[in-house]
């Protein structure tokens, strides 16, 4: 057997040398960041996509955003367009014109002199008349046609200005947020016929090709289901970045993540697709000298939807005692190291039209206690609740399974209803199904806990609105999953979207809020905050909190010496 | 010969049209179609928009006509496009499959390397100390959970050694064939801990049945080495069963391979095909599962003909 | 055994090591009792504790063991002992539940092919075939996430927080037939050759009756070994499922969710990995060497020597 012990031998030796080969040492001129997800496809238009938006807001920019603090800023444009400086004109829509609104908008836009795309082609009023018949074509694929459809006609004024008319006067009228211009002298031959160009697409069938880009950085290579890998792009017309190399690593497990992050593999665990946030406070006890931790809590609005039509949720004292009954203030502190803002509505306390005088629900048993008795829920028989029909209190409170954040808050409030005499069941699908059919289609017989992501003073119409409830009749559309009908609410909505005026516009929301915390059409938890890791010497990365990564100002970041 | 492997191949080619309705009907079972989800992650997308996108991916067809057209179109070996990713089916599919079979090749032949002397090694001398000890670790192998495996490795050997990188693949444009190797490590050696314990076991089993036959009583009586008389005649028999077994292992080695390749960040097969589960990706999920079972029918096959090799007295008709 | 091996151990030694061989299977059986025991008494271990599993307390999360708390609490301050212990509960059902229902369908498709044979024989096996060669765990996705009510299920046993449970041990039971299927199914054929079920037949004994009272005892011990070692199996792959997020969901605990639970608390509470990953080492060692054990007392070759 001497021969087995030769082999053993030099199986042993082989990987000796292979583990103890040189590491490589990592230059502060590379950035390696660590997230958990990989975008499926690149093209920005087609389906939104978190990994996604995170890299292509390196490599391209829409034509306006918000910044890191929540004020609507120009990108690719020169100047925002507004009443006040003449850019935007009120006008009256056309008389066929069908739906709610009674006047449009035209918006004259000016790009940026200096845009051009990475191949040396000038970015154009062109690309935004080829992005816009893209985008609006029943048959492209394109996920947010609606935002397309608004705008009714474009005027070019010359290459780089041109006027675009909108369908509606709302407050919000100059975001140009989901305008990400498509290179017309590329994509052109990939839309000829629209029905394949999602298949067609120069982003997904030659991601690198330099003339997709013309932000600081153009993808140079991808490994698909591994990494991204973005240098510098020469016709970039901002300042210049820092980094001779970035690369985007994707690791879904969080666990492995961390570990890389540790190993030195990776950098920098970006906030929007990062650690959990108790992962994170758990990392930051023992590695306070290495990195950085910023925490932003941001428009992340997690809740409980309450499913209206169930008789016990029906009774407002029945959910107001469930909101009394559970104590946000110490699972915050205690889990999330008060890093995630109690909410009290679905208005962000860094918004800036949140009210501060709502009805808010502090920790409270006994005042829970008295309003189920005098719901009628008096009766305790074996630790539960019954009402005079002899009914349990008894409630199913559903989320997604596998996301452990929310079944630890999940655990944690059914043992403090369970002290109430409230029977909470807990029963978790998978995300495709939860979302895809249970909550989309009303299914959920009581509680359903997920988040809202959303931009900053977004209108709650789509989960509101008594006209966005989901039926089978209307297909299933809206996303007002809990049933919530209520004629002031409809009409705040209304006049909201079209008040121009900010003072008044604040009082209409703090309306608002105050019908939704008496109400409680959904128990408000609190607002997710996301944990970014950053090792000591990178500098300049400005954490958003709303739904634009980051990632837009990624030619701020720099590695201090 | 030629009789039996074209039934072969006639049934295994009948599996995977039976095998690929299945899949279709399973996963067309999963509640949520994409666009449902979409509708979900996007306010602003319209209930018109959600029926203009069904038509246009044929989601509002009932689940066999899609399914023909599917199976029509595969024939003419057009496997359609990945609904998520844009690309073809082949396209995406081929740099991740090559991959996996590169993490499983590696691992495969490393533990039926170990496995086979260190079975034959337990087998000559039963119940002594390092049969003991070679038990031990192979029921160790097998009564690990493998991500639990994986996170310690990756614990020992990256973060606190520092030895060898927590797996991926290395980003470098060039990056030499050592680089890869050194990626390789941890997610090969994590495969080959959980496939070899068992290989072992059956190896040793295998060979002590195969010593106690009266043939080998003969060839020890006539007086021939021990090394001959182990490896010219023992091993040949035992490996008749390993084959075996080693071939229904096949579908095991590669629900390993999804979850080495989650914990090591590896873009392998496995967690593509999951990802396209999850994300319901029809054409790419089936086409993936296809190809899963196209690689445990050839693992079967390849078994079949070993058993020829191995055992002249096994006849084909 | 042959004599150049035999030539270099005493006897004595042999069946000392033999006994050893025994004494592990015995002490497995022994310590899997204990733990079934432990488990079956959680209700009332933690009535003596007064400690209920499910009350949180986010005052004392993380805390070191203590005399109330044995291994201390876990992230959400319930105590870790009792959690584990109803995990325990969880994982063995699991495993046991699945490996009977296996076994049960296992031995029925055996017995009918190899008693019946021909074209019957040849469809069951050509369907134990398939179920093999199926890429096992996507196939284990896709099931666990279609929704139960479709299948005509009521919906009450669907929402209720154990139905997780039952979901992954009908599943993992559903395909885990066809290796018994095999070993039923050759046993059967050499049985049936055999002169006292000839005997049987030719006094005009149903078909049933002699695969139940003339087969089925006879080919039943390599069954009881297969299923033994496929407990341990059972029990890893219940925790590789929730790895995936498919297993059993909280708030029913189970080592493997446990476990999962836990990884990403690795660095900062070791233990919560250690002790739902110890205990499933063991156990899976435990029924592995039981299963063994079991193997070299019902196998007469394996006396023999």
């Amino acid at each position: 057997m001497r021969r087995l012990r030769q082999f053993i031998f030099i199986l042993v030796a082989a990987v000796a040398a292979v583990a103890g080969a040189p590491r490589a040492e990592a230059a502060k001129d590379e950035l390696v960041i660590g997230i958990t997800q990989f975008p499926a496809n690149f093209n920005p238009l087609i389906e939104a996509m978190l990994a996604k938006s995170y890299i292509l807001a390196m490599a391209t920019r829409p034509i306006t955003s918000f910044d890191k603090d929540w004020a609507l800023v120009c990108l690719l444009c020169t100047t925002l367009p507004t009443i006040e400086n003449g850019l935007a004109e009120i006008e009256d829509l056309p008389p066929d014109h069908e739906g709610p609104y009674k006047k449009g908008v035209a918006l004259t836009v000016s790009l940026h002199p200096e845009a051009r795309w990475g191949d040396g082609t000038p970015v154009t009023s062109a690309d935004v008349v080829f992005t816009w018949e893209v985008g609006r074509h029943p048959q492209s694929g394109v996920g947010n046609v609606e935002g397309f459809r608004r705008i009714l006609r474009i005027d070019v004024q010359d290459d780089k200005t041109f006027t675009l008319h909108v369908d509606r006067l709302t407050f919000d009228y100059n975001s140009l947020n989901g305008l990400w211009l498509l290179p017309a002298h590329l994509e052109r031959e990939a839309f000829r016929d629209p029905i394949e160009y999602r298949n067609r697409t120069t982003f997904d069938t030659d991601t690198t090709n330099p003339g997709l880009y013309f932000g600081p950085y153009r993808i140079t290579a991808v490994e698909s289901g591994s990494h991204v890998v973005l240098e510098p792009n020469p016709t970039w017309y901002g300042p210049k970045p820092h980094f001779k190399r970035i690369v985007v690593r994707a690791i879904t497990n969080t666990a492995a993540l961390e570990a890389n992050l540790r190993s030195g593999a990776i950098d920098y665990v970006a906030g929007e697709l990062g650690l959990t946030l108790d992962q994170a406070l758990a990392f930051e006890k023992r590695n306070r000298a290495a990195f950085t931790f910023l925490y932003k809590a941001g428009l992340v609005y997690e809740h409980i939807d309450l499913n209206l039509d169930n008789p016990i949720l029906k009774d407002r004292r029945v959910r107001q005692a469930l909101l009394y009954g559970i104590d946000r203030e110490t699972l915050v502190a205690q889990l999330f190291a008060g890093r995630q803002p109690v909410a009290h509505s679905s208005v962000n306390p860094l918004d800036w039209v949140v009210a501060d005088d709502i009805p808010k629900y502090a920790h409270d048993p006994a005042r829970a206690k008295a309003l189920l008795d005098a719901a009628g829920w008096s009766r305790i028989e074996g630790g539960v609740r019954h009402n005079g029909q002899g009914e349990r209190l008894a409630l199913t409170l559903m989320t997604t399974a596998g996301n452990r954040a929310r079944e630890l808050v999940q655990q944690v409030l059914q043992s403090q209803w369970r002290k109430l005499g409230i029977d909470v069941r807990v029963r978790n699908e998978p995300a495709r199904v939860f979302f895809g059919q249970t909550v989309s289609q009303r299914r959920f017989p009581a509680m359903a806990m997920f988040a809202w992501i959303s931009s900053p003073e977004s209108v709650p119409r789509t989960t509101l609105h008594s006209t966005m409830i989901p039926t089978q009749e209307n297909n299933f559309a809206g996303q007002n999953y809990t049933g919530f009908k209520n004629a002031q609410v409809d009409a705040l909505i209304d006049q909201i979207e079209v008040e121009l005026d900010r003072a008044k516009r604040k009082q209409l929301w703090a309306e608002l809020q105050r019908i939704y915390a008496t109400e409680l059409p959904a128990l408000p938890l609190f607002f997710r905050a996301n944990p970014y890791i950053l090792p000591s010497w990178l500098k300049g990365v400005e954490p958003t909190g709303h739904q634009f990564p980051s990632t837009l100002r990624v030619e701020a970041w720099r590695a201090a010496p | 010969m030629t009789r039996f492997l074209t039934q072969r191949l006639f049934e295994s080619v009948l599996l995977l049209a039976v095998m690929s309705f299945v899949v279709y009907g399973l996963i067309g079972l999963m509640p949520g179609d994409p666009i449902d989800i979409l509708v979900m992650s996007n306010p602003e997308l319209t209930d018109e928009d959600a029926r203009r996108l069904k038509a246009l991916l044929r989601l509002d067809e009932p689940i066999h006509a899609r399914y023909l057209a599917w199976a029509g179109q595969a024939l003419t070996g057009d496997f359609g496009y990945s609904r998520v990713h844009g690309q073809p089916v082949l396209t995406v599919l081929g740099p991740h499959l090559v991959r996996t079979l590169w993490l499983m090749g590696i691992a495969f032949v490393l533990a039926v390397a170990i496995a086979i002397p260190v079975g034959i090694i337990a087998a000559l001398r039963p119940y002594s100390l390092t049969d003991y000890a070679v038990n031990f670790f192979t029921f160790a192998g097998i009564s690990i959970p493998p991500f639990w495996l994986a996170l310690l490795l990756i614990m020992l050997f990256s973060v606190q050694l520092e030895w060898l990188p927590a797996g991926g693949v290395p980003f470098r444009a060039d990056a030499g064939w050592l680089d890869h190797a050194r990626h390789l490590v941890l997610p090969v050696l994590t495969l080959t801990v959980l496939s070899v314990a068992g290989f072992t076991r059956y190896m040793r089993s295998d060979m002590m049945e195969a010593l106690r036959q009266d043939y080998i009583r003969t060839a020890w009586a006539k007086g021939l080495p021990q090394h001959r008389v182990v490896l010219n005649h023992a091993l040949r028999n035992a490996l008749i069963p390993l084959v075996t077994v080693i071939a229904l292992d096949f579908g095991t080695l590669f629900s390993g391979a999804l979850i080495t390749e989650t914990m090591f960040a590896y873009p392998g097969m496995g967690k593509l095909i999951y990802d396209a589960i999850m994300g319901n990706d029809y054409n790419l999920a089936l086409v993936g599962l296809l190809f899963a079972t196209l690689l445990i029918l050839v693992g079967n096959l390849l078994a079949d003909l070993a058993y020829g090799w191995l055992d002249p007295r096994i006849s084909y008709r | 055994m042959t004599e150049a091996v035999l030539r270099s151990e005493s006897l004595g030694l042999l069946l000392w090591r033999r006994f050893l061989k025994h004494r592990l299977a015995i002490a497995s059986a022994v310590l899997l009792i204990l733990l079934a025991v432990a488990s079956a008494a959680a209700p009332l271990i933690e009535a003596a504790m007064g400690t209920p599993s499910w009350e949180t307390d986010l005052m004392n999360r993380l805390a070191p063991p203590s005399l109330a708390h044995p291994l201390g609490t876990d992230e959400l301050g319930r105590d870790y002992f009792i959690r584990m212990l109803y995990g325990g509960r969880v994982s063995l059902f699991v495993a046991l539940v699945a490996a009977v229902t296996a076994m049960l369908i296992g031995t029925l498709i055996g017995l009918l092919a190899g008693y019946y044979g021909g074209v019957l024989d040849a469809l069951l096996m050509r369907l134990a075939d398939s179920v093999i060669a199926l890429p096992l765990l996507p196939l284990l996705i896709v099931l666990a996430a279609i929704d139960p009510t479709e299948l005509g299920l009521p919906d009450a046993l669907v929402r209720s927080e154990e139905f997780s449970i039952y979901r992954v041990a009908a599943i993992i039971g559903l395909v885990g037939w066809p290796r018994v299927a095999r070993l039923v199914r050759g046993a059967t054929l050499s049985m049936r050759e055999r002169e006292f079920v000839r005997a049987a037949e030719a006094l005009g004994a149903g078909a049933g009756r002699i695969m139940a009272v003339h087969i089925l005892p006879n080919v039943l011990s390599p069954v009881i070994v297969a299923t033994t070692l496929s407990v341990g199996g059972i029990i890893l792959f219940e925790s590789v499922l929730s790895f995936l997020g498919l297993g059993v969901q909280p708030p029913v605990a189970s080592w493997g969710n446990m476990l999962t639970g836990a990884q990403e608390l690795i660095w900062d509470a070791p233990m919560l990995v250690v002790w739902p990953g110890l205990l499933i080492f063991v156990t899976v060692i435990a029924f592995n060497f039981l299963g063994d054990g079991l193997n070299d007392a019902l196998d007469p070759r394996a006396i023999e020597r």
